[in-house]
């Protein structure tokens, strides 16, 4: 179902495309070139100023901790809101943690280049990432973080076309490793539950799609690393 | 004689050590070449459509990023003001707490948003597309049949039934969730359009919406801060 879905979207967006396509004049090669450099190197710069923008916010988070533990030094009931907002932050995902855990890899199959198979069955989706992400949590996950990024209470997955996007457009690109902190054994018991992932289970073994995990002792997750804005929701009372 | 020696030594070592270094510097450009052209690859091969998406996402995200450094720097000088001025701003890391009660679903909301009523059930990844369809579209705060919900909550189908959090959840499904409904209503339109070739989905817009379910946030035990 979850293929179906894909594939679902991958044709709204081609039909999408069509459209477009139909609409514009046809280019002469050399324009379309040019026209296809200039988009690439669009992303490239769009992906600088997003990494100097991530470096700008880090260092700004820094400054405003600066402030906040000299304010707490200084007031002992600035002291005691410090202490409520470490803890949250600790919930929300913006500071670093370690501890015991399991490492999930994932990686794509073997296309079986089979006009009759056009399900896509061989790659891996977002989906079966949040699938994974979702059992964990559903198994005690304390912190979970994919190749090095942060899962934040905000944190939403799509695609933009092939790319697996999360948290400000950060590209996912296999193979893909996902970290959670926690009881290594319950987790892995979770993930190794015959009736849970039985779609992706039975995908690795028609596709020789990767999937394995490993308990360790100490593994690590980074912190977020942007902040979050809140514009619409008001406290309540 | 000995000084003769010990100079031959010390030249032999400076001549080891700017190899290694030529050979480490050798080794790191040859590293940075291949994963640009690793970069480049994967970025080349795309077609238009998932390079115009992806210019999209990346637009909107880098918008996102000036906006939050903006209020950080606005809290920044805050902050810095009224040590300058001998004393401490409560106010300012009041707010932040706030942001992020709201942030971690451990405050009760109110505010204008979309009330969605599914008459019918849902499987786990319909519903996750759903959630992941708006907050990009900027859900601030969600709430499933009275259940607060964040990216943490574990959305797991068994057989025909849904669990959120652990817990069964049964048709009719009212997901209520607070952001900009300008924003808010075109992503819910395009997640219904999917769903209602199966089941009926009626969407809402509330000028006030209150979410009074809050999560319980599990103590960390076995994670511990640090990296």
């Amino acid at each position: 179902m979850t293929v179906l879905a894909s594939v679902s979207l991958a044709t709204f967006l081609v039909t999408g495309l069509a459209a477009t396509q139909f609409r514009s004049q046809p280019l002469a090669s050399s324009n379309r070139l040019a026209r296809d450099e200039a988009l690439r190197q669009s992303v490239n710069q769009l992906s600088d100023q997003n990494r100097a923008l991530k470096a700008r916010v880090q260092a700004l988070q820094a400054q405003v901790k600066a402030g906040e533990d000299e304010s707490a030094r200084r007031s002992s009931a600035v002291q005691q809101v410090k202490a409520l907002l470490d803890e949250q932050r600790a919930i929300a995902g913006l500071l670093a943690l370690h501890g015991p855990g399991l490492t999930i890899l994932l990686h794509d199959g073997v296309d079986p280049n089979d006009p009759a198979d056009r399900s896509l069955g061989w790659t891996v989706h977002y989906q079966d990432l949040q699938d994974i992400i979702s059992l964990l949590w559903a198994n005690g996950a304390e912190a979970v973080a994919v190749n090095g990024q942060r899962i934040v209470p905000t944190t939403s997955f799509h695609y933009a076309g092939v790319n697996i996007l999360i948290n400000n457009a950060n590209r996912l690109t296999g193979p893909y490793t996902v970290t959670a902190l926690g009881d290594p054994s319950t987790l892995a018991n979770g993930l190794g539950d015959p009736d849970q992932l039985a779609e992706l289970k039975s995908r690795s073994r028609i596709y020789g799609l990767g999937l394995s995990w490993l308990r360790s002792t100490r593994l690590s997750v980074p912190a977020y690393d942007a902040t979050f804005l809140v514009k619409n929701a008001q406290p309540l009372g | 004689m000995p000084n003769h020696s010990a100079d031959r030594i010390a030249r032999f070592q400076r001549l080891i050590v700017a190899s290694l270094i030529g050979l480490a510097l050798g080794f790191l450009v040859v590293l940075q070449l291949r994963s640009q052209a690793a970069v480049a690859r994967t970025l080349a091969s795309q077609d238009n459509t998932s390079v115009a998406l992806l210019i999209n996402d990346l637009n909107r995200a880098n918008n996102q990023l000036i906006q939050q450094a903006a209020a950080l720097s606005q809290q920044e000088t805050q902050l810095r003001q009224a040590l300058t001025a001998g004393g401490a701003d409560a106010q300012a890391i009041s707010k932040e707490l706030q942001t992020l009660r709201e942030v971690n679903g451990t405050t009760p909301v109110h505010g204008p948003g979309l009330q969605i009523r599914i008459l019918g059930s849902l499987m786990d990844f319909e519903l996750q597309d759903l959630l992941n369809s708006l907050r990009a579209a900027g859900g601030e705060a969600f709430s499933l049949n009275g259940r607060r919900m964040i990216s943490s909550t574990s959305i797991v189908s068994r057989g025909n039934t849904l669990l959120i959090g652990g817990q069964a959840v049964s048709a009719p499904l009212v997901l209520s969730v607070i952001g900009d409904p300008e924003q808010l209503e075109p992503a819910a339109d395009l997640s219904a359009s999917s769903l209602q070739t199966r089941v009926q989905v009626d969407i809402q817009r509330k000028s006030d919406l209150t979410i009074s379910e809050v999560i319980n946030a599990r103590p960390l035990i076995y994670a511990q801060l640090g990296r």
